[in-house]
């Protein structure tokens, strides 16, 4: 049997050895299991990144010395699956109410939870008491001056403040947010 | 394959068809979405901007309004209702201190059109943003519109507490 130089099908040495190393690189060996591969990847990746890790950068200097201004971070939007929220949590809490899953807010808080169901919160003299007793802050560095009157959390609600409470009182967004507020826990 | 390219061609005009109604025949939420975006678009104020630019970007802002509109702000350091006139509202616009400029920008925008078609609540994030500043002005926002003369005016518009 012969083969015959001028059928496209039969390789042809040198310029088909280069022709297909290069085709081996664009679309691999199999073109149709690369594309599944490809849309695999693509669907992945919009489920991953809209659905359960947030991709966000934090802005601004209210959770300063802990998030600093520009840092990229991840918010794990399945924390709260199997466990509820914990004092200390760093999480993003959503404005508005509209709560679908698969609708990402385009700008969230950035938070940590000091007080959980049911605690009564205040601020004396810069000192975060709850309950009653001083809480333990490590991540909370600088002088702090505020004060509050005694708030109450409700039982489908967190208390949540930044680290930076060098800042004056009133410049700082802070207080009771519902648990549907809650996007998800900020992952590192 | 023949089917399959008949198949994928038709799920294509088909996609077409579906695009090309709702960009000539837009829903009330998207029209309304938009117009939000139109009016953060004429608040923001360039860097320099000279006072004729200024006046016509505020009687823009002016024409997404009733003639009376109802504002309600609740904020920590601020409480107050008003109602506002068009007049006002050119005022309110122009007496921004902005030099270095304002970009604002209306975002998650989620628009509830009323059973009589002709009344709508739209809740917003409000971002606006000063060049050179770290901290972004993040405001929730709820606005009501009412259609008049086949247009959606904004009617009331009040600041939302995202904490309590």
């Amino acid at each position: 049997m012969a083969q015959n130089d001028n059928d496209p099908k039969t390789p042809q040495p040198g310029r088909s050895r280069q022709g297909g190393w290069l085709r081996v690189v664009a679309v691999g060996r199999n073109p149709k299991t690369t594309l599944a591969r490809i849309a695999v990847l693509v669907v992945m990746s919009v489920v991953v990144f809209k659905m359960v890790l947030l991709p966000i950068r934090v802005q601004g200097i209210s959770m300063f010395p802990s998030y600093k201004d520009g840092r990229l971070n991840f918010v794990n939007r399945l924390a709260y699956l199997r466990h509820e929220p914990q004092r200390g949590d760093v999480v993003s809490i959503r404005l508005g109410r509209t709560n679908v899953f698969y609708r990402t807010p385009s700008v969230m808080y950035m938070k940590r939870i000091i007080g959980l169901p049911g605690d009564t919160v205040v601020f004396a003299n810069g000192h975060l008491l709850i309950n009653g007793a001083a809480l333990d802050e490590p991540y909370v560095k600088g002088p702090c001056d505020w004060n509050s009157d005694p708030i109450t959390v409700g039982s489908n609600q967190y208390f949540v403040v930044g680290d930076n409470r060098t800042m004056p009182q009133e410049n700082h967004y802070h207080g009771r947010v519902e648990k549907e507020q809650i996007v998800g826990k900020v992952l590192f | 394959m023949k089917n399959i390219s008949r198949f994928v061609l038709a799920l294509a005009l088909g996609a077409f068809g579906v695009w090309l109604w709702m960009a000539l025949f837009p829903s009330p939420e998207k029209v309304i979405s938009r117009q939000l975006e139109k009016l953060a678009q004429a608040v923001s104020v360039r860097a320099g901007e000279g006072y004729l630019p200024r006046m016509i970007g505020a009687q823009t802002v002016a024409g997404f309004f009733s003639t009376n509109v109802e504002i309600k702000i609740d904020l920590p350091n601020r409480r107050e209702q008003t109602t506002l006139t068009h007049d006002d509202i050119v005022q309110t616009v122009l007496a921004m201190h902005v030099t270095g400029g304002l970009t604002v920008r209306c975002l998650d925008i989620a628009v509830a059109v009323g059973a009589d078609k002709e009344t709508a609540q739209a809740d917003a994030t409000v971002e606006g943003r000063v060049p050179g500043e770290e901290d972004l002005m993040v405001q929730e926002m709820k606005f009501t519109l009412r259609k008049i003369g086949g247009k959606w005016l904004i009617t009331r518009v009040q600041t939302v507490r995202t904490f309590s």
